[in-house]
């Protein structure tokens, strides 16, 4: 088959300059890695904008962007949920209430903070379960790019599943997170500046958001007003959305995957560790401008993506077909850097949170105890390098997987739905017991995986495989709620003095920044306002 | 401020500092880019925006990265000029 898109010499110059200034970033930070620390934690010494922009570049990868473009052409502007509703209050919440926890008890990942608070099992569960996770995901996204490029440019799957490997594991096993998070806000500046040339044409030739209006269905236009049954384009009704997407997926993935928290531990102090999400919060807010605009467009435009399209219409070909629509030779190789960016970016993240969460939670806890920092900061370099080779081998085996959006979602509710039940009871109920904590997240895990497998059966019937999903993940955390209260209650309480500086009330408060203006307070709450402000608007 | 604090703190022993001043790297992309974008708007032809409903991206991209950038390269110089 012949390349959806020609590339020439400038593009390929936009190309090459990018990879350029990633792997220079990553080797002028060599210098710096001295101990574990600064391989892993970035030294803890960045200022909140720098990991706050990271916190969001990271979640930006491959998937999100081309996944929910395909999901808005799908699904209209009723995808705006998987900011406003999916992201925004969790973010808010992590920085504000979860946040001190994390930093103040001067964890090094998620998983030790479980060992601190519950037991060493609850720590094991959930730091294998993680590594396993993070690997998955890292190869999902390599191969949804290499796919991509090729049905694209015609590159080889091989040639950039390699290529893209080998560039982030440069710039990572010499910078650490360091290096991965100054690259992330490069990265940042790169996806907005390459994706908006299609925004402004799109927008340009359907006459801008009258146009829409004019020419689109109406349940495509809104995002809560159709949500009082599971009849609209989601397929799911106001409770799978707002406790199933808002509550559950939300907060189980922001305020406990340390593919994001890591980012925000690499703060130079309290207050910026708590800033970092939500100072993310405002551009994750935005967001939908270049996703939710370009899949609206693609409905109109394109003639693949017609209102009456085929059920088996490949959404996710929709960005890619619109940069061939519009965009000319020069900002078209800004696209392509863009998404190239937005891969990596995801990529590097996956790539350091598994070389921590590895030497830290699972070989410096149960293979090689108590060695040298020296011998692990090696160690993580050694990690970042076979975390690299298994998600090249990963990306080999999710070939088999049609749709990879679904699939993320699917990962993502077996393992990090229940665990915000965890954190929840652990982080504000002084009564949870290690042991309810262990069994609390094993049966949410279990909860979610025989959920699945009786949808998948025929057991179960929603109206949409997402509505299956967003379920899926409130049971699983209802299930970790439950199990978790009522073993703690036949279980020997922790002394509460162990408990300081993990739970809430037993905390001395952190003292708010002087200036208002430096308190993630103040900012949480006018990201909390301008959330509901935009749901309002695009009711 | 921070920053310039922690790139002095080696010299007193206290932990150092991931320092790398980010508005270099980003405002050297982002000019270069802007250059050659504008550059290459300039000398092609019309036919190849007819795609893009007649706009010459490429020009209006090239200086739009151009100002962004530079202001990036210009608070970055201010910001070293003050220093020294």
């Amino acid at each position: 088959m012949a390349p959806v898109i020609t590339l020439n010499a400038i593009d390929y110059a936009i190309i090459a300059g990018y990879i350029l200034v990633m792997i220079l970033v990553g080797y002028s930070l060599k210098k710096y890695m001295k101990t574990g620390e600064d391989f892993f934690l970035s030294g803890r010494s960045l200022p909140g904008w720098i990991t706050g922009l990271a916190f969001l570049s990271a979640n930006l990868g491959a998937l999100e962007v081309i996944g929910m473009v395909a999901n808005s052409a799908k699904y209209g502007i009723a995808t705006v949920h998987f900011y406003w509703v999916g992201a925004i209050p969790a973010m808010v919440f992590l920085g504000i209430f979860m946040m001190p926890f994390y930093y103040g008890s001067r964890v090094k990942t998620v998983p030790e903070y479980l060992k601190l608070r519950y037991n060493e099992a609850t720590r094991g569960l959930n730091a294998i379960s993680f590594a396993i996770m993070t690997v998955l995901m890292s190869g999902i996204s390599l191969y949804a790019m290499a796919l991509l490029f090729k049905l694209m440019l015609g590159w080889s799957l091989t040639g950039s599943i390699l290529f893209a490997a080998v560039v982030v594991l440069l710039y990572v096993f010499w910078g650490g997170l360091s290096s991965s998070i100054y690259n992330e806000v490069i990265q940042f500046f790169l996806i907005w500046l390459g994706l908006t040339p299609i925004v402004f044409l799109g927008l340009r030739e359907v006459g801008g958001f009258a146009g829409f209006v004019a020419k689109l269905k109406e349940p495509l236009l809104h995002s809560v007003k159709y949500l009082g049954t599971s009849n609209n384009p989601l397929g799911v009704d106001w409770f799978g959305v707002v406790f199933g997407l808002g509550f559950v997926l939300s907060f189980g993935y922001w305020t406990t995957d340390f593919l994001v928290v890591q980012r925000a531990l690499a703060s130079k102090n309290i207050n910026a560790a708590r800033m970092t999400p939500i100072i993310a919060s405002f551009p994750k807010m935005l967001v939908p401008v270049i996703v939710v605009i370009p899949g609206l467009v693609a409905l109109l435009v394109l003639p693949e993506f017609s209102q009456s399209a085929l059920p088996s219409t490949e959404y996710n070909s929709a960005l890619i077909l619109l940069m061939k629509h519009y965009l000319p030779n020069g900002v078209l190789g800004l696209a392509i850097t863009a998404l190239l960016a937005s891969f990596m970016s995801g990529m590097a993240g996956n790539v350091t949170a598994f070389n921590t969460i590895w030497t830290y939670d699972i070989y410096g806890s149960y293979i090689r105890k108590g060695k040298p920092d020296s011998h692990y900061l090696k160690m993580g370099k050694y990690a970042t390098v076979f975390g690299v080779a298994i998600s090249v081998g990963t990306a080999y085996i999710v070939q088999s997987f049609p749709n990879l959006m679904d699939y993320m979602q699917l990962v993502f509710s077996f393992f990090n739905a229940p665990l915000f039940a965890t954190f929840l009871l652990g982080m504000f109920w002084s009564g949870a017991t290690g042991w309810g904590g262990f069994f609390g997240l094993l049966f949410g895990i279990l909860t979610a995986a025989g959920h699945y497998i009786l949808y998948k059966l025929g057991a179960l019937h929603y109206a949409s495989d997402m509505a299956a999903n967003f379920y899926q993940a409130w049971w699983a955390w209802l299930t970790d709620f439950v199990i978790t209260i009522g073993v703690s209650l036949f279980t020997k309480k922790r002394d509460r003095a162990d408990l300081v500086g993990l739970v809430f009330g037993l905390t001395p408060r952190a003292k708010a920044a002087a200036r208002w203006l430096a308190r993630p307070a103040v900012w949480g709450t006018l990201a909390i306002a301008m959330a509901i402000l935009l749901n309002i608007l695009f009711w | 401020m921070d920053e310039k604090i922690q790139a002095k703190e080696p010299e007193t022993g206290m932990k150092q500092g991931h320092v790398l001043d980010l508005k270099l790297p980003i405002g050297w992309l982002l000019s270069i880019y802007g250059l050659g974008l504008g550059v290459y708007g300039l000398v092609t032809g019309k036919e190849i925006y007819e795609k893009s409903l007649g706009v010459n991206v490429n020009l209006i991209w090239g200086i739009l990265m151009l100002a962004v950038g530079g202001g990036f390269l210009l608070t970055a110089f201010l910001k070293r000029g003050s220093k020294g």
